[in-house]
């Protein structure tokens, strides 16, 4: 077996990781599953590239790659700007569907199904703006290091590895050590009692737009970088998403996080094992059994 | 805080009710003096909780108003309440389970000033020494009385001038009744206006200054607690008893 798959898994399942924990968040807070977090992801990417561009285009000198990454300057700047617009999007998406849906008291089937046609629509909108056609943030090829072990790694992979770990790291103080991620907790377990103790429920659930937006927007940028941007990236991940959400048990940062580590190292695996045909059905797999064997997922608490 | 024996709280002609079409509260007028507890009694089904439900923001309100002193409150929203200073604990699930005693105060105090925060949590901790002793004790392995502690101290850590509690003595023991009740008293003794949904008649009427009671959503009676406590029809009427010295129990 070649010890390689250990570094595409853990490069693959830090993507995973950072997209579930929005997953993980927004499910805990607004009680559905969005299926139009995929979008977000690849919604990031394409803004990240689109500003990228901008920026490189009023001066060439941010193009020029920063040591012994692929990219230059022109693309931290970007992400700054595409998480923001990222954030705004998901904002937006809230304010004009699951807003009113909300203030309706509609049930989780239909908050589920408005997420599939918001899905559709932002999906079908980057393709008409960007065609389906792959684009890259780089072109610069990028020789990969040897780490010891048989494994080797490019800058790129490494720097978007521990990007995902200080993420993770931040989100977790956020939530356990702050005001914002108490009052995040509150609104979690029961929203009603958070209002009572003077919590604004509308700002949090905003709170959580951003946040898990933010993070989407942040592993589309590490999947443009680390392979391609194409409109369905976001939509390609769901199942793996799916699966290191509720792996990791709904509400748990780092379980998602370490659940995403597991899928993606499972992935990785089983591509070596049985064919690269196989991917999705790895993720299936672990989704069926965590709910099988333990709904409550690794971090999660037993109702 | 408001001015002895002014009104504290008021509804006027309050309708509410989780559908505009089937109201559950249906015109009350009522209103409580500072410094008092009013104990609010009825039958199975008569609205009480609802009807503090809404004053607290968490049942529509169809028409009339609620008023905290003078000050109109109907359409103040849920969470801001607090900081007008009407704190109200639910009748279950009253405390955040997942996190620690700590984190229930400190999630409660973030009303607050900052600079104020860290005095009224060790306030709190002083008047429920049994809290204190753990603060990082998860709440949901808390026992029933503590437990309602925790919400009440997380209830008057914004020092409200109303406290509203529903039902506070559900599913607690008789002995753990009585202290949650003594506790109770002893708050209002401090100067908080207390308003108290209450199925356990007996205990309540014996710490309470007034009673009202509602039936099928409509305010019925109103009086002292001592004289509706030895009032033989309104005990069968309304408490369930067939005779007022056996004055209901759940």
């Amino acid at each position: 077996m070649n010890p390689q798959l250990i570094m595409d898994g853990l490069i693959a399942g830090a993507m995973i990781g950072l997209g579930a924990i929005g997953i993980t968040l927004t499910y805990s807070i607004l009680r559905f599953a969005n299926f139009a977090h995929g979008e977000m992801i690849s919604w990031g990417a394409y803004l990240a590239l689109a500003t990228s561009g901008l920026l490189g285009s009023l001066s060439g000198a941010l193009f020029k790659p920063v040591g012994p990454f692929s990219f230059g300057w022109s693309l931290p700047l970007a992400i700054l700007a595409a998480v923001a617009l990222t954030a705004a999007l998901a904002l937006l998406v809230d304010v004009l569907l699951f807003g009113p849906l909300r203030r309706r008291r509609s049930a989780i089937i239909i908050m589920v199904m408005a997420s599939f046609g918001a899905s559709l629509a932002l999906r079908s909108l980057l393709e008409f703006l960007f065609t389906s056609k792959p684009v890259y943030f780089s072109k610069a090829l990028q020789i990969a290091l040897p780490l010891g072990g048989g494994l080797r790694a490019t800058p790129d992979q490494l720097l978007s590895l521990a990007v995902a770990a200080l993420l993770v790291i931040a989100v977790h103080i956020l939530l356990t050590r702050t005001a914002v991620g108490r009052s995040m907790r509150a609104v979690s377990e029961n929203q009603q009692l958070a209002g009572v103790a003077g919590i604004d429920v509308r700002k949090v659930i905003r709170t959580v737009w951003v946040l898990g937006a933010g993070l989407a927007c942040i592993a589309g940028v590490m999947a443009g970088l680390l392979v391609q941007i194409r409109p369905y990236m976001g939509f390609d991940l769901l199942l793996p998403l799916f699966a290191a959400a509720i792996l990791g048990g709904i509400g748990s940062v780092p379980g998602a996080m370490l659940a995403g580590l597991i899928v993606g190292l499972a992935e990785a695996l089983g591509v070596q094992l049985i064919g690269a045909e196989w991917r999705a059905a790895v993720a299936f797999m672990i989704l069926v059994f965590v709910l099988l064997l333990r709904p409550q997922g690794l971090f999660g608490r037993a109702e | 805080m408001t001015e002895p024996h002014s009104i504290a709280l008021s509804t006027r002609a309050l309708v509410a009710g989780y559908e505009p079409d089937l109201p559950i509260v249906r015109g009350v007028d009522f209103s409580v003096r500072s410094g008092e507890l009013v104990i609010v009694l009825g039958p199975n089904g008569a609205g009480k909780s609802t009807f503090v439900k809404a004053i607290a923001g968490l049942v529509p309100i169809h028409s009339g108003a609620t008023l905290l002193g003078d000050f109109d409150i109907t359409a103040v929203p849920t969470h801001e309440k607090i900081r007008h200073g009407l704190a109200f604990v639910p009748q279950t699930e009253n405390i955040f389970a997942t996190m620690s005693i700590h984190d229930n105060l400190l999630l409660a105090a973030n009303v607050l000033p900052r600079e104020k925060r860290s005095r009224r949590v060790a306030d709190l901790y002083a008047m429920f020494p049994d809290l204190a002793a753990r603060p990082s004790l998860r709440a949901g392995l808390l026992s029933g009385g503590q437990r309602q502690m925790l919400a009440v101290a997380r209830a008057l850590i914004v020092e409200p001038s109303v406290l509203i509690l529903d039902e506070p003595s559900a599913g607690l023991s008789p002995k753990i009744v009585q202290d949650v009740f003594s506790q109770l008293k002893a708050i209002n003794d401090t100067g908080v206006t207390i308003i108290l949904v209450e199925q356990n008649v007996k205990a309540a009427l014996a710490i309470a200054d007034r009673a009202a009671i509602l039936v099928e959503g409509q305010l019925r009676h109103e009086g002292p607690a001592a004289t509706l406590a030895a009032d033989p029809i309104v005990a069968e009427l309304y408490l369930g008893a067939r005779h007022a010295g056996k004055a209901a129990t759940p």
